[in-house]
């Protein structure tokens, strides 16, 4: 690989990195845009690199995140037996599919997941209204207003069932797929948005293990390829990190979600 | 240790050193590649995960990958796809210190379904 190559992976997968974490959906759905549309990547060996950039985004998050307590350990693990099953299952089917029609089903949860991102910005989240008297009882003291939140999980089979579509997502498109599974865990079963965000975030790596090693033993993982791109994308979920405590700005979350619209057309049309 | 806090601490650390390896293996391999003049690999030409396994098992940890930038970055590429499973592990093992049997069943299902799936990756 040239100099050249290696730059512009590392500089591709920075910059998906650090809107992902901006956004908070992860690196995945922007990376693979990039390295189809820009670098001229297959779907499959894009979709095998987004996910081994994923396990490594989700890995450092979930360090921090158990760090400041927000994980729910044990709902987070109940959860994984969905994510896994769905992304074994999305891996193998992937596998059996053209790379011009899983970068059409691309396209299409591009879409939705910008929609959700409207959505998101859209609904006021309110901590106050948590469910009580349910199982897996989760507490964490919020940084920005030092308080303590307790909660407890409600209606699990249905947040299971968005993990099992979550996980299939993941094997199959190569994306983290906390855009739906933050909305389940808080909606569904009331649990806190930022202990969904961080358990979440916390079992997307265990899923992404799932579909990694049947990408692998395709002979779909290019090493020169993943290695620059995790890199770049590891440094900017870092750096995002560090401007998403200065930025504030929903305008911000406008202008990505119509680059998400945008960069969707380009890939339908590819 | 029974502190619930120490167990976090503990898992965040597996997570944070496995994710810091296998980057030092990564940017190590891309560093030997872009000291040879050679091309580290073809995409037609990417090993298999039971190839690249056989090989390294077998002592030949320099061409394992093709060469010995992409056998080095293989290696990163499969730290970082292992750390889950240790992350998954550990969790297994506090659930066990807590007695928390219900959950040492869950650990043990999740653990036995990524393990299946690499068997399955193997053959």
């Amino acid at each position: 690989m040239s100099l050249p190559s290696f730059l512009l992976l590392v500089a591709g997968g920075f910059i998906a990195g650090t809107f992902g974490t901006l956004l908070g959906i992860g690196g995945g759905l922007f990376l693979i845009p990039f390295l189809v549309l820009v670098v001229g990547t297959p779907m499959h060996q894009a979709v095998a690199t987004s996910i081994v950039a994923v396990i490594a985004t989700s890995s450092t998050g979930a360090s921090i995140n158990l760090q400041r307590g927000t994980v729910n350990i044990r709902f987070g693990m109940l959860l994984e037996i969905a994510t896994v099953l769905g992304a074994i299952a999305g891996g193998l089917t992937a596998n059996l599919l053209s790379g011009a029609l899983l970068t059409k089903m691309f396209s299409a949860i591009m879409l939705i997941a910008a929609l959700f991102m409207v959505q998101r910005v859209r609904v006021k989240h309110d901590d106050r209204l948590l469910a009580t008297g349910g199982p897996f009882p989760g507490n964490y003291t919020d940084e920005a207003t030092g308080e303590l939140v307790r909660y407890t999980v409600t209606r699990i089979p249905g947040t299971m069932f968005v993990s099992l579509l979550a996980g299939n997502l993941s094997g199959l498109l190569g994306i983290g797929g906390g855009v739906f599974k933050v909305p389940a865990m808080h909606l569904l079963s009331g649990v806190p948005i930022k202990a969904a965000a961080a358990t979440s975030n916390f079992m997307i790596g265990v899923t992404a293990a799932a579909s990694a090693f049947i990408y692998f033993s395709h002979g779909h993982l290019n090493p020169a390829i993943a290695s620059s791109a995790t890199l770049g994308v590891l440094g900017g979920s870092i750096a995002g990190t560090q401007i998403s405590k200065r930025i504030h700005s929903i305008a911000l979350v406008w202008v990505f979600v119509a680059l998400l619209f945008v960069v969707s057309i380009q890939m339908y049309l590819k | 240790m029974a502190d619930p806090k120490q167990y976090e601490q503990l898992m965040s650390r597996i997570l944070r050193i496995g994710v810091m390896v296998s980057s030092l293996l990564m940017a190590s391999g891309l560093l030997v590649a872009s000291l040879q003049t050679t091309s580290v690999t073809t995409p037609d030409r990417n090993p298999t995960l039971g190839e690249l396994i056989r090989r390294l098992a077998s002592g030949h940890f320099a061409t394992a990958g093709g060469s010995l930038a992409a056998t080095l970055m293989f290696v990163g590429l499969l730290s970082l796809m292992l750390t889950p499973f240790l992350r998954v592990l550990t969790t297994l093992a506090i659930f066990r210190a807590e007695k928390d049997w219900r959950f040492v069943g869950i650990a043990t299902l999740v653990f036995l379904l990524l393990a299946g799936q690499v068997v399955y990756s193997l053959y």
